[in-house]
């Protein structure tokens, strides 16, 4: 069963043809229930556009979407009693206390008082509760949206950029407070920069740029989808040089590390017949699984194919 | 119904615990006592000045004609507006609200603020005559009473709706606010004086332009004919014109109708701009 499954859609800001913005063009993805999904983009690529037209804040302007398989208005404002999400900055009511501001958003969702101590409790705010939301530190505000966001004990929780301006501290502090949440088999949607956190933290990625998802999948085959190996041997000039004469690399390139070539058959016994054959003897074999971060910088900056990109 | 209690308790939490909004309950009610005060100190001194129910009608419910409806257009315009700077009107719709019951919460506000600010009107003038002494004539309260009261809670919606539909489209208290008494002190008597110079006819449709209708609606002579009468003869006397007033029931339709389409206009806002 899905929690969340979009079909083409679309945003298009402004409606004439000129001046009009295509900020989300046919983007299509499933998140399966129980997933921890990480939505990665760069800014203004389309991220929060996408987040706002799944909790009803922003109109699509093509395609459309399911939540726990329903659509249509009543159907969508139906399951999103089973969403809980925040978008962007964390919003509250300036002149009120903590408390007050979560007895308005459990007022909507329909929850009681004592689910608003929990919230408070768990998020750690209970000890600052009363205080006005004006007072709280970016870290504390950052909390409190996750407490409105928990209310309901909802089945999918839509996080954008939880961690945003926060400290190291408060990073973590989120970070657990999220791996709680997934421990609890909730579907976590989150749209983070913290990539090493995405990578640790997520089950399945999605990687939008210019409005279009590039990537999407499981995170072990998002970084690890191409069969790229790290080379080393004592002149490194020499072994840049002979790979990229080498047939079967379909791109190459020099880190501080070695070299890093993309195979196209992945036959290493090939490799090193090849390199023994220009006199080249290798200290160091192995495959090359990029970082998530790595994919994401490369993809991000033009290329489809992360691996490709990345041995360019 | 369930929704409807709902949007009460939570517009009620959001109001009460702002400052700006006991302020001006508290302003108003100011307004509203100093003529009242100034009455009951009268009747206490002068045994000729009588202070009493149902002939003080006039004197309570025009106490508030004068900043009723233009409180509730600009405490509407400050609890509605400032939802979309603190992006709060978008956390509500995503915490569940459609934008629909969203509007609907404000529109709840509306009928709230007429409600209060109509009941504080009539207890500081109810209040009033209960402390002065000797008694009036007969009954409570007379058509002619219900009539103005109904006047002057139409200007109040009038007014209140303006400013749900200046909240809806500007999005900011401060814009809100400043077209709003743009329009009142400054557009709408240009606006007039351009009517009046033009032909007759055209004079005639000044009469509706809303400003004037409020003011018109929460005027004691439109709905008292007697008044009126003692005030025209009294106005032949020294040679002036006769006032005139368009039907009550006109005025009101007249009132009905522009709150009608403020409202209907900040609902299509919401309904189809993203937050």
């Amino acid at each position: 069963m899905h929690a969340i499954q979009t079909f083409d859609l679309t945003k298009r800001y402004g409606t004439r043809a000129v001046k009009s913005v295509l900020a989300v063009d046919r983007v299509s993805f499933v998140v399966e229930q129980g997933q921890v999904f990480g939505f990665l983009g760069p800014n203004g690529s389309g991220k929060t556009t996408t987040i706002g037209m799944l909790v009803g804040t922003i109109k699509p302007t093509g395609g459309g979407f399911d939540l726990f398989g329903a659509s249509g208005p009543e159907g969508l404002l139906n399951a999103r009693a089973r969403v809980g999400a925040t978008l962007e900055t964390p919003n509250f009511y300036p002149y009120m206390s903590g408390r007050d501001n979560l007895r308005i958003a459990a007022g909507v969702k329909g929850v009681g008082r004592p689910r608003i101590e929990e919230c408070l409790e768990l998020v750690g705010l209970s000890a600052r509760a009363k205080h006005r939301f004006k007072t709280y530190s970016l870290g504390m505000k950052q909390r409190l949206a996750l407490a409105a966001t928990m209310l309901s004990d909802p089945e999918l929780i839509i996080l954008d950029e939880p961690a945003n301006g926060l400290d190291p501290q408060g990073i973590r502090e989120i970070r657990e407070i999220i791996r709680t949440l997934a421990d609890r088999g909730k579907t976590i949607f989150l749209s983070s920069h913290l990539l090493a956190e995405v990578e640790r933290t997520c089950s399945h990625v999605a990687i939008i740029r210019n409005g279009r998802i590039v990537t999407s999948g499981a995170v072990a085959e998002v970084v690890g989808g191409g069969s790229a190996v790290l080379l080393r041997a004592e002149d490194t000039d020499a072994l840049a040089g002979a790979m990229e004469a080498y047939p079967d690399a379909s791109s190459m390139r020099r880190t501080g590390e070695g070299v890093i070539a993309a195979l196209e058959s992945g036959d290493l016994a090939s490799v090193t017949r090849y390199l023994a054959g220009h006199g080249i003897y290798l200290s160091h074999l192995a495959p090359y699984r990029p970082s998530l971060e790595e994919v994401f910088i490369d993809i991000t900056r033009g290329a489809v194919d992360p691996m490709t990109e990345i041995a360019s | 119904m369930k929704i409807l209690g709902v949007l009460l308790r939570i517009e009620w939490l959001k109001a009460a615990k702002r400052r700006t909004f006991w302020v001006a309950v508290g302003a108003f009610a100011a307004f509203t006592a100093l003529p009242v005060v100034e009455r009951v100190r009268n009747a206490r001194s002068d045994p000729n000045a009588v202070y009493a129910l149902p002939e003080s009608w006039p004197d309570i419910l025009g106490s508030a004609t004068g900043v009723g409806p233009l409180f509730v257009g600009v405490l509407m315009i400050l609890l509605f507006a400032p939802e979309f700077s603190w992006r709060t009107a978008r956390q509500n719709v995503i915490d569940g609200l459609s934008n629909e019951r969203f509007y609907a919460g404000k529109a709840v506000v509306l009928v709230g603020l007429v409600l209060l600010f109509m009941g504080t009107t009539v207890l500081i003038g109810v209040g009033g005559t209960m402390l002065s002494p000797g008694g009036g004539g007969p009954g409570f309260i007379r058509p002619s009473d219900l009539s103005y009261m109904g006047g002057l809670a139409l200007g109040m919606l009038v007014f209140g709706s303006a400013g749900m539909m200046l909240s809806a489209h500007l999005r900011s208290s401060g814009s809100a606010l400043a077209i709003l008494l743009l329009y009142l002190f400054v557009e709408e008597v240009v606006t007039r004086l351009m009517l009046g110079a033009e032909i007759d006819a055209l004079r005639g449709a000044a009469e509706f332009l809303p400003f004037n209708l409020v003011e018109d609606l929460g005027d004691d002579l439109a709905h008292y004919p007697d008044v009126l009468e003692g005030v025209n003869a009294d106005r032949a006397e020294r040679g002036l014109a006769p006032l005139a007033f368009l039907k009550v029931g006109v005025l009101a339709v007249a009132a009905l109708t522009y709150s009608a389409s403020f409202l209907g206009r900040a609902f299509l806002s919401m309904r189809r701009r993203d937050l």
